[in-house]
This record gives C-alpha cells, structure tokens and sequence, in this order.
C-alpha cells in the first residue's frame, strides 16, 4: 500500500491503532503490545486478544508492520518504514488538534 | 441429581454471537459445563453437572486464521475450547472484572461483519433451497407423487422459516453495529 492511501485509510487513527503501531517501534509479540500498551497508559487501555490479532493482521496486510521473527507459533512483529511514517504524520496531527485545543482554552471565556 | 444435561440445536436458538456467549456463561454459573466445542455443538451440546464457575466465553468467527492466531488467545490466558464450523469458541475464568477479547469499537463492529457475512451465506443456500423446491412443485408436480409432494412442501417451509430466522439475525446484529 503507497503513504497516500495509507493515510487515507488510516487516518484520523484509533486510539487502538495508534498505541499497537506505537509499540511496534520496537519488537513486539501480541502480549508483549498488550503489556506496553498498559504501562504507556497507566492501566487505562487494556487491548484484548481479539482485538490484538484483528489490528495486527490488517496492519501487515497493508504493509504498516511486518514479521521479524516466529517463536513456539508466535510472531514477532515490527513497524515498517511505511508504519512509522503513518505514525508521524497522526502524531503531527495529535499536535495541531492540542495546539488548537490550548489556544482555545487560554482565551477569554 | 441430574449430572448430565443435552441441549439440542444450542447455537440455532442463540444465533447471535453475545447471546451464545451469555448462556453458556449462566450455565457455567449454574454448574452446567462442556468439556469440548466440536463440529456438532451447534446441533448437540452435553453438558456435566460440576460446581459453578465464573466463564467469560468468547464466540469468534473466522473462516481463515493464521497459524498465531490459537497461541495470541492463549498468551493472553483463554482457554480454548475448540471449533464449530467456522466459530473458534474460548473460555477465561474470572473473579471481578469481566475479561473481554474485543475492547475496542471497530473489532466489535469487524466481528459481527464476519457473523453477519457467514449469516448472510446460509440465508441465500436457505433462500435458494427453497426457492428451487418451490420451482419443483409448480412445474413438476404432476410427474410427482403425493408423498414427494409432502416432503418437497415441508421441505419448502423449513427452509423458509430458517431463511427467515436468519434474516431477523442479521437485522438485529446490523442494528447492534449500527448502536
């Protein structure tokens, strides 16, 4: 899949999307995104299994992730470059919408 | 004591897959447990009278897995269950808060999708029994005996009352995506 239709696809992305993506930064397994999702967002997102495998096996098919490696039937999964650059371009909108949002709230009510 | 309950048709009778998952999860509170899913279950279910237990059941249906995809539910402490057609079923034993395997949105909503297109498959193989038997009747009927004749109208209504039971599952499981 090229970046134009990545980004079409993938963005504004899902708070899923972005931590599992974000995770991938490094290697992962499926529990192990689920861990680093956990202690990234102290408890607050807790990713279940079946949503772990539907996010990870669309994101390979589209070319965002890809395997690094297989142990005991479990794959090792990592972003690609294509991952990554979809990841910058959601965290450069995250920024704008917080800019925005702070401008909002330091203005006179 | 009963220490042995069947349950026919379970799976016919609970066509929606949170409804599947919810009675099996009372009947596990209720002592009622199965040991397997197998092919049949859908048609018969045996359940063994044991103590109550506190289940969170999972209905996933997945024409194709991957091979990672039996070892991701385990790592993630769900037991499986095994296979009934195309639905993989899995258990997690649990004291407070309910497990889940779908947390967010749009794998709820990707989960009922399949469910609905698996759905919308025996609906049209249903439809199109029907409608060929129906075909049979009206031009062939006089080449038919009275006793073919019976069988190819129960046969005609059958199909008919599955391809509308179908029908209203997908409505509803449509409706729930919808919410």
């Amino acid at each position: 899949m090229d970046e134009e239709k990545a980004v079409k696809k993938y963005l504004p992305m899902t708070e899923t999307m972005f931590f599992i993506l974000l995770s991938l930064q490094q290697e992962h397994h499926g529990y192990g995104i689920m861990q680093h999702v956990k202690q990234i967002t102290n408890n607050r997102i807790i990713l279940g299994a079946g949503t772990i495998y539907n996010s990870l096996s669309r994101l390979e098919k589209d070319g965002l992730i890809k395997v690094l490696s297989e142990e005991d039937r479990r794959k090792i999964y990592i972003s690609t470059a294509l991952g990554r650059k979809i990841l910058k371009v959601e965290a450069k909108r995250l920024v704008e919408l917080y800019e925005n949002a702070k401008t909002l709230l330091e203005e006179p009510i | 004591m009963k220490t042995k309950k069947i349950v026919f048709f379970p799976a016919f009778k609970r066509v929606v897959p949170s409804d599947f998952e919810n009675w099996l999860e009372d009947m596990a509170l209720n002592g009622w447990h199965i040991e397997r899913v197998r092919q049949w279950s859908s048609i018969i279910m045996i359940f063994i009278k044991g103590d109550p237990k506190k289940y969170r059941f999972v209905y996933d249906m997945r024409a194709i897995a991957s091979k990672d995809y039996v070892s991701t539910y385990e790592q993630f402490g769900w037991e499986y269950m095994g296979r009934m057609a195309s639905v993989y079923m899995w258990r997690m034993e649990y004291t407070d808060e309910r497990p889940e395997a779908f947390t967010d949105k749009d794998s709820i909503i990707s989960r009922n999708k399949r469910t609905i297109a698996a759905v919308s498959f025996s609906f049209s193989i249903f439809l199109l029994a029907a409608l060929a038997m129906s075909i049979a009747l009206i031009f062939f009927s006089d080449n038919i005996s009275v006793n073919d004749r019976m069988q190819l109208i129960i046969g005609v209504i059958f199909f008919i009352i599955l391809a509308i039971l179908l029908g209203t599952v997908m409505l509803y499981i449509h409706k729930g995506n919808k919410q």
